[in-house]
């Protein structure tokens, strides 16, 4: 059972660390997030299935145009809900994201409609069977992506220009202006960015899982969790804290039950909050002074 | 809302029962109560303290189990089941607090969401203590009608309460650590106590709604305590005005009622909420309330009282020679960066200290060590002989040490009046219990505060704006506000950070003035970092030069402008 | 005066909710619904929707009820929340002033409903909830009946299923976590009993639990011969899915909650086998009124055959509950809760329904129309539902 475990654990967990990476995206760009990275997850895999599934788009045509309906939904999140509020410095933006997601989800449920649905795979039709435990080539695919992923992300943040230049932002946005990076532009891109790497997510995941408009929640919630945990400014941070997190959840969860899976996954929030306030390899915010 | 406003709501609430016995009806008023209650609590926490919590499902929770537990299990009657579920939720509230608020901002968040999440569970895992998912059945309870007295008492008592706070030197302590939390501490406030305060109370008024939601409904399960509930609970005091006292029962209305009137439209429902967020959020910052109303109170005219002398009585008995801050190889480092190296200083408790340097000698870094908010790498800090380097700033504040920043701090949701009454007060909170029930003894307190704080913004001409909020003050007069916050903190070191930065002539020569006033009167030793050389020249008695870090020069205003060392680290004096 | 506006803003919301009712007029009587319009269990609720107005548009076709008056249905969304459902309990009843009210899918918000139907003496038909405490909730006079099924006796059909007809004696649990699986859960160990049985083990698992491999592994190492299964669609499709991961060919007898959405287009050919217990199905031969139903289905809703029939259960037992429910009100002669309630209690009129012939459904110690007698065994082959000879 442990191998399934550590499997699923795994493959969960990378996901996890993939959606956290957007939270911290945002959050190393503009000292923003957003809150509803959960329902970019959700309409990563909403639009993939009606291009698939029931458009019968070829599936690399319907990826890449997801991909690409993702970054417009990310890049509109922060032109509504976070731009207004992020020159006054309010914590406004939690509450506008929260409310963007809430109406996609609404629109996801007119459109999509209230059913969970079926995402076909090749990758889920045979289970591989190892010693009494199972698990889909898909659940093996996935830590594969999503650790590759996090690493393109890494190399195009510390290797690229434009990489560096959305770090710059980070440091001080004032200084990065008036060295010619366009600000708001690299803060919407950062949107975008974190927007696709939640709809890969939900890509991946929705054959596993299924769709439904409801998805995305405790998704965006336990990735949050993580990337607070890892420390919203550490990017290897939240990698780690992801595989931790799904491993721990899966262990929890096969060894005790599935109700002391979230007490324990939420309670080890609070713990690691407590001993280490900014997350395992964050770093405090500066406070001026 | 005004004393009309107020009538109009307490008589139509207390006629809404006797003249009807819909059901309906009576069961919205009394969500909109509940709703009220958990509101004003929230507005304690988010919008006098700044803080934002999206786990209060869970307290609501603890209120309804720990009520309805004690009523079913305990068999006690409903008037002591409540009142347990809501200490019960106190408790809990001053652990979490106490635990979380450590952090802020979205790491507060993630907290508050996962203690909302872990108490869900448990209480649908805990079976023989919860009932599980199926809840707790047969709770007594009393009739729709009969759950309306104390629901809508209970309402009014919460606003009543918060009322009182905001009114009290809590309660602008709150405000103060919300505005400005750096500020906060340097008058001795510790905001760490502060928000664990506001947590606890906040938490506490849930519970006390979640009790009453049991007594109103007889049945509690784990599916009325979710996330969603949380949302609910701040989307009321956001839209009805974060801040405000009547935004919670203006906000509790507005959520409870307008799904009922929008029935029809179920399919939409959730794009009718998170619209309705939206536009609170964007289109209303101060809720409904801020939007329709704005705050403040009239301003007293000024009292034509000659301007009185500075309170003599500073703190400790210093003769003027004596040494009350000593710096001794003072040393710091930012990730590598050197900041200060080898800082040797040290002030009288009578006169003027000055701390020139060019841009980036390290003489703000200096004040930022002094007051507790950096701790050093090398050296000692003495005031009065007694160590304080590595203290907390609010601690090294309690010590009699006051200090104005570089980029004035006022409290900005407080009018000025009220920010020189924070630093009245200080640390000295008085009762908490005095507070909320604004007795006699806050009362006079408060006297005492206000017309301490008039004295001194008289002496710094500011008494004309006294009852302004001090965000309308333009920048030149939020300095002098700084100054008369500072000092009325009665320090006996007060550090002022280039006070002098923007001001036209005219102002500067009245800050020498003052300056020069605040030491003849037998005002604290000052210490002032500044830039501006004729006011340096003019009114100090000794002088410290930095340059990288280091002390280059030392001594009365002459010796230390004709030091080689100084004119060539500043390579021509400017004007 | 401006700090006056926002108070009257609250105050004018109150008075249009006051006067609301305006618009309704006397003429038609109402029929009142709470259920999970939306979110997880939006499916259920729309079932229901669609049994309760082909009925009533059967009714009104045929001149309505009580010499002229049509039937008219007001839907309300009660999010699955006991609170909500609470307020639409006392709106519908004191605002809307339906005669009666039907219900969804979840067990909670009928519990906390059971109380308010008392205290304002309406009847509720319940049409999906199965609990076994809403209709046996120690009341009397008892206003709350159901079409539907109900755990008691749904654990005692699947109970005797497995054992009689599976000959099966090592049962392994596997139930949702909510006070539904709670109910079950509690049947299924007493009906058990009465057979000298114990669960080999009983397994829970969370709504949108993506994988259930912990689970059945337990009950395999605990020896289980079948699994016993309460679940939704999309949760039953995970435990088939696991089942097939881990490599493991057992028997799965499962309540009905798998009917309640796509579940066979969710596992494909996994869900081929899978047994669970419905009141009726539109597979297969139909009688009168099942024609008539899968007609007025495609005609009003575009459904294009029984595969396409969303959450059956819940349009059946809607349907025929609302015929019961008019021949009550016509019965009572008026729409007077406490009359229209005694008019169930002692139905008169015999009703060729759609899920069988009701004589005398309800009496004062049972307020249940369907028991296990009722209950058919199904199984999934192909995509199709198909009934099972032996029950």
């Amino acid at each position: 059972m442990l191998v399934q475990l550590l499997v699923t654990g795994l493959a969960l967990g990378s996901m996890y660390g993939l959606v956290a990476l957007g939270y911290h995206i945002t959050w190393a760009t503009s000292r923003t997030m957003n809150f509803s990275q959960g329902h970019a997850v959700m309409v990563g895999a909403v639009i993939a299935w009606a291009l698939v599934v029931a458009l019968g788009w070829p599936l690399p045509i319907g990826l890449l145009a997801t991909l690409l309906a993702l970054a417009v939904f990310g890049a509109l999140i922060e032109r509504v809900a976070v731009r207004p509020f992020f020159r006054a410095s309010s914590p406004a933006w939690l509450l506008s994201t929260i409310a963007c997601g809430i109406i996609a989800e609404n629109v996801a449920q007119l459109l999509f409609g209230k059913d969970a649905r079926a995402f076909p795979s090749a990758l889920t039709q045979r289970p591989i069977l190892v010693g009494g435990a199972g698990f889909y080539p898909q659940e093996l695919l996935i830590p594969v992506v999503g650790l590759g992923l996090m690493a393109l992300v890494q190399l195009f943040y510390h290797r690229t220009r434009y990489g560096r230049q959305l770090k710059a932002v980070a440091w001080n946005a004032e200084a990065a202006g008036l060295m010619g990076i366009n600000v708001p532009r690299a803060v919407m891109a950062s949107y975008a960015l974190s927007a696709l790497l939640a709809g890969v997510a939900g890509v991946l995941l929705a054959p596993l899982l299924n769709v439904a408009p409801t998805m995305g929640t405790i998704i965006g919630l336990k990735a949050f969790a993580v990337a607070i945990i890892g420390g919203l400014t550490s990017a290897p941070g939240i990698v780690l804290a992801g595989l931790g997190y799904g491993l721990l959840e899966a262990v929890v969860a096969g060894y005790v039950s599935t109700g002391a899976r979230e007490i324990v996954g939420f309670a080890l929030v609070i713990l690691v909050l407590v001993v280490r306030p900014w997350g395992l390899l964050g770093a405090p915010p500066a406070r001026r002074v | 809302m005004g004393r009309a406003g107020w009538a109009t709501v307490a008589v139509a609430a207390l006629l809404l029962p006797l003249s009807t016995s819909n059901t309906y009806y009576l069961y919205l008023a009394c969500s909109v109560g509940l709703l009220t209650i958990v509101a004003a609590g929230l507005n304690v926490l988010a919008g006098f303290a700044g803080q934002i919590s999206l786990g209060h499902a869970g307290f609501y929770a603890l209120g309804a189990y720990g009520a309805g537990l004690a009523a079913t299990r305990l068999g006690w009657p409903l008037w002591a089941a409540v009142p347990a579920g809501m200490v019960l939720a106190a408790i809990v509230g001053a652990a979490v607090g106490a635990a979380a608020l450590r952090v802020s901002g979205p790491y507060l968040a993630m907290v508050t969401i996962a203690f909302g999440i872990i108490v869900e569970h448990v209480l649908v895992e805990w079976v023989s203590l919860t009932g599980g998912p199926g809840g707790i059945f047969n709770i007594p309870k009393l009739t729709v009608g009969g759950s309306y007295w104390p629901i809508a008492g209970c309402a009014a008592a919460a606003l009543w309460l918060t009322a009182n706070l905001r009114a009290s030197a809590w309660g602008r302590a709150l405000l103060a650590v919300k505005s400005s939390e750096v500020a906060a501490e340097s008058l001795g406030i510790s905001a760490y106590l502060a928000r664990t305060t506001a947590f606890t109370i906040s938490a506490a008024l849930a519970g006390l709604a979640g009790g009453l939601f049991a007594l109103l409904n007889g049945y509690i399960s784990p599916d009325s305590f979710t996330l969603r509930t949380s949302i609910l609970f701040l989307l009321a005091l956001l839209f009805g005005g974060l801040g405000s006292v009547a935004g919670p029962l203006v906000g509790g209305a507005a959520l409870t009622l307008l799904p009922e009137l929008l029935t029809g439209l179920a399919d939409y429902r959730l794009i009718l909420y998170g619209s309705l967020l939206l536009v609170s959020i964007y289109g209303l910052p101060a809720g409904v309330v801020g939007a329709v109303g704005a705050r403040g109170r009239r301003s007293a005219p000024d009292t034509g009282l000659p301007l009185p002398a500075l309170s003599p009585e500073g703190r400790g008995v210093e003769t003027a020679g004596e040494v009350l801050l000593g710096v001794e190889g003072l040393g710091v480092s930012f990730g590598g960066v050197v900041a200060l190296a080898d800082v040797t200083l040290t002030v009288p408790a009578r006169g003027i200290t000055a701390v020139i340097g060019p841009n980036g000698a390290g003489k703000t870094t200096l004040i930022n060590l002094i007051t507790g908010y950096y701790r050093p790498g090398a050296g000692e800090i003495r005031l009065a002989g007694e160590p304080i380097a590595g203290r907390a700033p609010h601690a090294v504040a309690r010590l009699g040490v006051a200090r104005t920043f570089q980029t004035a701090q006022p409290f900005d949701d407080l009018s000025v009046v009220e920010n020189v009454m924070v630093g009245v007060a200080g640390a000295r909170l008085g009762a908490l219990g005095g507070a909320l029930l604004h007795g006699p003894g806050t009362r006079r307190r408060e006297r005492a505060l206000r017309a301490r704080a008039l004295q001194l913004l008289a002496v710094l001409g500011l008494a004309a704006r006294a009852e302004e909020p001090a965000a309308s003050l333009p920048a030149g007069l939020r300095r002098w506000l700084e100054i008369a916050r500072a000092l009325a903190t009665e320090p006996r070191l007060l550090l002022l950070d280039e006070p002098a930065a923007g001001l036209s002539p005219t102002e500067i020569a009245e800050l020498d003035s003052r300056l020069t006033a605040l030491r003849s009167q037998g005002g604290p030793a000052i210490v002032l970092v500044e830039h501006h050389m004729e006011l340096v020249m003019a009114i100090s008695d000794r002088i410290s030069v930095l340059d990288y870090g280091r002390v280059i020069a030392a001594g009365a205003p002459a010796t230390v402008r004709e030091s080689p060392a100084v004119i060539e680290a500043y390579l021509g004096l400017p004007a | 005066m401006r700090r006056s506006a926002s108070l009257l803003l609250t105050l004018s919301l109150l008075v249009a909710a006051a006067t609301g009712a305006v618009a309704q007029s006397k003429e038609p009587v109402k029929i009142g619904l709470s259920a999970a319009v939306s979110g997880g269990s939006a499916a259920s609720g729309e079932a229901i929707k669609r049994g309760l107005e082909i009925a009533i548009g059967e009714i009104n076709a045929k001149g309505g009820v009580l010499g002229g008056r049509p039937l008219q249905l007001v839907v309300r969304d009660d999010e699955g929340q006991p609170a909500k459902g609470v307020t639409i309990a006392r709106e519908l009843v004191e605002r809307e002033k339906v005669a009666a009210v039907f219900g969804g899918l979840h067990t909670p918000v009928a519990l906390a409903q059971v109380a308010v139907w008392h205290e304002l003496k309406t009847p509720y038909m319940g049409a999906w909830a199965a609990g076994t405490n809403i209709t046996r909730n120690g009341q009397s006079p008892n206003y709350v009946f159901r079409v539907s099924a109900n755990d008691d006796d749904a654990d005692k059909f699947l109970t005797r299923y497995a054992t009689e007809v599976l000959r099966k004696g090592k049962p392994g649990l596997l139930l949702e976590n909510t006070s539904w699986g709670q109910s079950n859960e509690a049947g299924l160990t007493k009906w058990l009993g009465e057979k000298g049985i114990r669960a080999v083990g009983i397994e829970k698992f969370n709504w949108g639990d993506p994988d259930m491999s912990p689970q059945l592994l337990r009950l395999k190492n605990a020896g289980a011969d079948h699994v016993v299964l309460v679940a939704n669609a999309p949760e039953g499709a995970q435990v088939v899915k696991s089942r097939a991961k881990i490599g493991w060919e057992i028997p799965m007898v499962s309540h009905w909650g798998i009917s309640g959405g796509r579940f066979a287009e969710l596992t494909g050919e996994l869900s081929d086998g899978v047994a669970f217990l419905q009141t009726y199905s539109f597979f297969g031969k139909q009688n009168e009124r099942g024609e008539q139903v899968l007609k007025a289905l495609k005609e009003k809703y575009g459904v294009k055959g029984p595969e396409d029939v969303i959450a059956p259960v819940g349009t059946a037992n809607a349907y025929d509950g609302l015929h019961l429910v008019a021949l009550a009100i016509e019965q009572a002669g008026s729409t007077d809760g406490a009359k229209v309630r005694d008019a169930l209690e002692g139905l008169k009129a015999e009703y060729k329904g759609l899920i069988k012939t009701y004589r005398r459904p309800f009496t004062a110690e049972q307020h249940d129309a369907l028991t296990d007698a009722d209950y058919i065994m199904v199984v999934w082959r192909a995509g199709k539902i198909v009934p099972l000879a032996a029950k």
